[in-house]
């Protein structure tokens, strides 16, 4: 007994201290929110209105959107609001939470969480995403910002985000060829529960001045033509803006080389395509500001820094 | 899968514990031999039915010689006279003998196949190109079962000993399956003995506190080496190793030493784990490295690096080949011809080059691994020859060979020469390796050097982790040598200078740790062997 007790005490100690160590080392920007917030929704990490647009999404996003992509050859401040196996109603509780410290101008959403049925959650997703975003995992390289500093002259103290959301992955796993996206005269349909849930996401983005751009990023196994049709009828229904970047191939995604599994998610080659796309939409449509020569914005120099030398180009 | 990740570690290890734990004493070896195979599933699916094949051979043929050395005794009771008594025994030594070679041949083809077919299909259909024959060998692609090349030796030690009456052949199923299955020495070793483990892996005993929590430093402290220094690491030794002649010879030799580093943690790392994981369930297994890096020459190298491996090849092919009749006749020859130093050396040449040829191959099938090998055997035997002279010359010279200063210079020399061995041993093909080597020599400027360090996507502050984290290692390496016992003097400390330093290494490795953004982890490198 007196061995479970000292356990105990030592387990609880530990966590304590990780608990402390974490405050150090995570981008702390809103004080109202907990430690296990932050590491649900990431953009918590941002400084205050620094965030001109959010991409949100399931784990399509998190593999195909790179923020550090659009910053580098854009100077767009955009975020990747993704988690893994996320609902619509998931999505609108990010959009509430992103717009509470940010105030984005425009919001991406990935059109596969519209015909995600709210009843068919898995538990396993929310273990694996709190298990994916463990704060002090994520975050402990931030130790550089405050560490050894005489080495290099580097009083700098601000700690970043390096991915902004994405999850960078390399590796490759040929899709065959099937028949992708092939004309089809069917509609699938969304749940009733999900309609009503867009509509409160289009109403809440009007009313907060914040753009909806509908996107299907290239996804070879869960998208499909009759989602598409589906999306059309929902996008002139509500006036909306919807770019499926799956139709003839618009982007020119190589299925062998760019998806790290088959054609479900696209990897980091995969991404960096759909990320200048959007940059370029961005950009052309003249709907966010390049921040790149701007003082505030300078974390977001540092971040790309150690951001291009962990991808592997 | 590798023994580092948090599943193994932190999910099925304290499952096993638990239910370990929980269940009476007799049933606990199947506990664990369960959980090895699911372990083995894991991580080699199907390919689990040849570990279970090598354990039935061992087994049966084991038991088999068993009953045959019954008999003899039998036998031998009931005779008096020695000629006849020498007969019996010669004839059951032969029987014995093919139940020894048939089992071999059983597990050795397995390895064979799974490790080395393919590397001689290709040598093969490059001899026949040579030739300008036009026809080539299929190369046949397939997985190997995880730790097959350490399985195997465990095997081939089981039926030597078994046959040389080391060790009793065991009636007990589950301990012979258990003993080249447990699941944490199957995919690096160490590669234990039978009669090593014999005792405690199916006592039964239970988990006690003072086991797990020691259990557990030593699985940290691996843990540390692996993510602290060696994950580290990795990403420049990647670099270097693939575009080595966009850097200097002292940068090219910098991807050398880190290499050895990244290796040495890596694997002594996991050997933490592997003996941190065993003595959790009572069960001691031997030590694998005894500070290496502190040898005077290439052959003690080898008595301190991956020491299992190098006992197995002494014990098994070293003093079988120079005590063989052939080899005995050869070395007597010389005798008579030269002289004894002569005879002696000749009789080492023959076993060292098996040795050797066999700790190449063994490494992987590759002409790099070959080389690695003879770059070996050539330093031992150069080792040799020349031992009589430097001893000679140190006397005349009046040089104190126990001389702290001489013994550095040793040490040293050792050490760059395990460099470079290492560097073969690394490199992606022999080619890389000479090119590598030569731009050691032939390019060796310091001009570029600081900004070469620093292109290889470590920063400073890398550097200055990798640099503390060595102390400590070395620390800790010193006071072993010295024969302290570093986690039994932790222990005796009050309760807050030792929790503090628990605390202290499992958030060195949770914040300093290379993992993440701008880090590769490092494959588990032995796991291929």
């Amino acid at each position: 007994m007196k061995n479970v007790l000292k356990s105990f005490v030592f387990l609880l100690i530990l966590f304590i201290l990780v608990e402390l160590i974490s405050y150090a080392l995570v981008p702390y920007h809103n004080l109202k929110y907990s430690l296990y917030e932050i590491s649900k929704y990431e953009i918590l990490t941002e400084e205050k209105d620094t965030v001109d647009s959010i991409f949100v999404g399931d784990s399509l996003i998190y593999s195909a959107f790179s923020p550090m992509e659009v910053w580098n050859n854009y100077g767009f401040t955009t975020f990747a609001c993704a988690n893994s196996a996320q609902l619509l109603e998931d999505a609108y509780n990010y959009l509430e939470i992103a717009n509470d410290t940010q105030h984005p101008k425009v919001m991406f959403l990935e059109t596969n969480v519209i015909f995600r049925n709210p009843k068919n959650k898995v538990w396993y997703y929310d273990y694996k995403n709190i298990m994916s975003s463990l704060y002090i995992i994520n975050y402990h390289n931030n130790w550089k910002k405050f560490m050894f500093n005489f080495l290099n002259n580097d009083t700098k103290f601000s700690k970043v985000n390096v991915y902004k959301g994405f999850k960078y992955i390399n590796k490759t796993q040929s899709a065959k060829y099937r028949d992708y996206m092939k004309y089809s005269e069917k509609v699938t349909e969304i749940p009733k529960s999900n309609l009503d849930m867009f509509d409160k996401i289009v109403k809440y983005c009007n009313q907060n001045n914040i753009k909806l751009v509908l996107v299907s990023t290239p996804n070879m196994k869960a998208w499909s033509y009759s989602k598409h049709a589906r999306i059309l009828n929902l996008k002139d229904e509500y006036g909306l803006d919807f770019i499926d970047l799956n139709i003839d191939n618009p982007l020119g995604i190589d299925w062998k080389t760019e998806t790290r599994d088959k054609g479900n998610h696209l990897n980091y080659y995969g991404a960096v395509k759909v990320s200048n796309f959007i940059g370029e939409y961005l950009k052309t449509n003249n709907l966010v500001k390049d921040h790149r020569n701007d003082k505030k914005y300078e974390s977001w120099n540092e971040s790309y820094e150690i951001y291009s030398k962990s991808v592997i180009k | 899968m590798s023994y580092f990740g948090l599943f193994p570690l932190f999910v099925f290890l304290p499952l096993v514990i638990i239910i370990y734990n929980i269940l009476p004493k007799k049933v606990r070896p199947i506990v664990l031999l369960i959980a090895s195979y699911i372990f083995f599933y894991i991580i080699s699916n199907k390919l689990i039915v040849f570990v279970i094949l090598s354990s039935l051979s061992i087994y049966i043929a084991g038991l088999i010689m068993k009953e045959i050395d019954k008999d003899r005794d039998k036998l031998l009771e009931k005779v008096q006279e020695k000629e006849e008594k020498k007969l019996i025994k010669s004839k059951y030594k032969k029987r014995k003998k093919v139940i020894l070679i048939l089992t071999i041949l059983f597990n050795v083809s397995f390895l064979f196949f799974f490790k080395n077919l393919n590397f001689f299909t290709l040598t093969f259909n490059d001899i026949l190109k040579f030739l300008n024959i036009d026809y080539s060998f299929k190369i046949i692609k397939h997985l190997a079962p995880i730790g097959i090349s350490f399985y195997t030796l465990e095997a081939i030690s089981y039926l030597v000993d078994s046959y040389n009456e080391k060790i009793v052949p065991s009636n007990n199923i589950i301990k012979v399956l258990l003993y080249l299955s447990f699941f944490p020495t199957i995919m690096e070793g160490p590669i234990t003995r039978f009669n090593e483990i014999d005792s405690s892996i199916c006592s039964g005993e239970k988990v006690t506190y003072h086991n797990l929590c020691f259990g557990y430093q030593r699985i940290f402290y691996g843990l540390f080496k692996k993510y602290v220094i060696a994950d580290r690491l990795n990403i420049f030794v990647k670099l270097i190793f693939s575009s080595y002649l966009n850097y200097s010879g002292v940068t090219v030799l910098f991807g050398a030493i880190f290499y050895t580093i990244l290796l040495y943690m890596e694997f002594s790392g996991t050997m933490d784990v592997v003996i941190g994981a065993s003595e959790i369930f009572n069960v001691k297994l031997p030590e694998n490295f005894k500070a290496p890096f502190f040898s005077k020459n290439i052959s003690e190298f080898w008595s301190r690096w991956h020491i299992t491996l190098g006992t197995w090849l002494k014990d098994y092919i070293f003093y079988p080949v120079s005590l063989s009749k052939c080899v005995k006749k050869v070395a007597g020859l010389f005798k008579k011809l030269f002289n004894s130093h002569i005879s002696s050396l000749v009789m080492g040449f023959v076993a060292l080059f098996a040795v050797w040829s066999l700790n190449g191959l063994w490494h992987g099938a590759g002409w790099t691994f070959i080389l690695f090998g003879y770059y070996h055997f050539i330093l031992i035997f150069l080792g040799n020859i020349f031992e009589p002279f430097i001893s000679k010359i140190c006397l005349k010279l009046k040089i104190n060979r126990n001389n702290r200063i001489y013994k550095s210079l040793r040490i040293i020399k050792t050490t760059f020469l395990i460099f470079i061995g290492e560097l073969i041993f690394r490199a992606p093909t022999v080619n890389v390796a000479t090119g590598m080597i030569k731009r050691i020599f032939t390019n060796f400027t310091f001009n570029n050097f600081g900004s070469e360090m620093l292109s290889l996507k470590l920063d400073i502050k890398d550097y200055a982790i990798v640099i503390i984290s060595l102390i400590v290692v070395f620390v800790i390496s010193v006071l072993k040598e010295k024969g302290k016992n570093v986690r039994e003097s932790i222990s005796k400390k009050n309760i807050v200078i030792r929790w503090s330093l628990y605390y202290l290494l499992i958030l060195s490795i949770i914040v300093f740790g290379a993992y993440g953004v701008g880090y590769q982890p490092v494959e588990p490198i032995y796991a291929d062997f």
